[in-house]
């Protein structure tokens, strides 16, 4: 059978371009069966984009199976899990009609990128936009001082911005601060910040704010005073970051960086070494002998 | 944070060879069962010579299979999905102890 489909090549150019431009795309390989090693992908346009909001690419050539591979794009899109272990990919089997003939496809997932946004391009928030970077997050920082807010500091952010507190969202898109987290100088600028977060409609999908008990209190309790319901209160990370002893801004990055990473994954943040208890569960005598 | 730095390094990587116009090979995780260093969607980019140029399917724990077959692909061109079994190896003094399943599907780009 002549290969149809697209090629690996042109399968993970479509995704870079779509990617790019805010789209969600999710790609199908036949592993077996007739059309075994075609692709063909479906893609999601960012909604207010002009144009269909769904498209496919890449004919397989095989009327039935590629109505079945729309179908499993289709669900795919939706942003079911893929597979047991991995939320982004998975293989699942179609049967093509008056058959019984199995066929594989592995379907792979690609959402863009999330945006984070960093309030406050301080000390901490050097290391902290390069973990944000690393998790694959599209970066904004933002400050009012035009020696922070200096792009050279902040090499791998998609953009740097100069705020005014007064307004300190005004330039910054919805799609870029779906994650806010907020290493400011001073508890005003934090209040300031959260006041306008907390009323959003959808709320942003994670308000983080770094700082003391008491810095976190003070500005809690201004919100409070100012009618911010309670139950919005409880939508706001502070302190942000796992326990780790973090002292310096790069470690203080790397607790922040590692609690995202269980927040998205659903991990407990506790050590592994916890978690699986290896030496206690399988080798139950010598822990016993070492414990006497 | 649902796309890494390493699944887009390695569209890239896929991309930009086409453009140099490099035989390449792309080897993906599609299955896995029990427990395996890298899950669905983990990838590795070998070039001509050989040698990853980018991402990885588990590192000690069943790359060298890959590889060979990775080999195999360059120079045939023929895509083949690799069953590497890590379970086999729980009791030897193999560094492969990861203990579980994986189909890898190899393919030229």
């Amino acid at each position: 059978m002549v290969t149809t489909g697209l090629s690996v090549v042109e399968a993970a150019r479509e995704t870079l371009a779509a990617r790019e431009r805010g789209a969600t795309v999710v790609v199908a390989l036949v592993l077996d069966g007739p059309c075994a090693g075609a692709r063909r992908l479906r893609i999601r346009e960012r909604s207010g984009e002009g144009g269909p909001r769904n498209h496919s690419v890449g004919a397989l050539g095989h009327p039935h199976l590629e109505g079945l591979v729309d179908g499993l794009l289709h669900d795919a899109l939706d942003g079911e899990p893929l597979s047991a272990r991995s939320s982004e990919a998975g293989t699942r089997t179609v049967v093509l009609p008056g058959t019984t003939t199995e066929v594989p496809v592995y379907l792979e997932r690609t959402r863009p990128p999330s945006g984070l946004l960093i309030v406050g391009a301080g000390h901490i928030a050097e290391p902290l936009h390069l973990q944000g970077a690393l998790l694959g997050f599209r970066v904004t920082v933002a400050d009012d001082r035009p020696d922070f807010a200096d792009p050279a500091r902040f090499p791998r952010a998609h953009r740097v911005v100069r705020i005014d507190f007064t307004d300190p969202f005004d330039q910054i898109e919805r799609a870029d601060r779906s994650h806010v987290i907020l290493v400011t100088r001073g508890h005003r600028y934090d209040y300031e910040c959260l006041r306008r977060l907390v009323v959003e409609d959808p709320l942003p999908e994670y308000i983080g704010m770094i700082g003391s008990r008491r810095r976190v209190r003070a500005t809690f309790h201004q919100l409070l005073e100012e009618g911010v319901p309670r139950a919005a209160l409880e939508r706001i990370r502070a302190p942000v970051g796992l326990d780790l002893g973090a002292e310096t801004p790069g470690e203080i990055a790397v607790a922040v960086a590692a609690e995202w990473v269980a927040i998205a994954r659903g991990g407990s943040g506790r050590p592994m070494v916890e978690v699986e208890r290896v030496a206690e569960r399988f080798f139950p005598d010598e822990a016993d002998d070492a414990r006497k | 944070m649902r796309e890494s730095d390493e699944h887009l390094n390695v569209l890239r990587t896929l991309v930009e060879g086409a453009e140099r116009g490099e035989p390449m090979v792309v080897a993906t995780i599609v299955r896995t069962r029990g427990s395996t260093p890298r899950k669905e969607g983990a990838r590795m980019v070998v070039g001509a010579d050989g040698r990853v140029r980018a991402g990885t399917v588990g590192g000690g724990c069943g790359e060298g299979e890959v590889l060979e077959a990775a080999a195999r692909t360059l120079s045939d061109g023929q895509s083949r999905t690799v069953r590497v079994d890590l379970t086999e190896d729980l009791l030897t003094l193999s560094p492969a102890v990861c203990g579980g399943i994986m189909e890898i599907r190899v393919e030229r780009a």
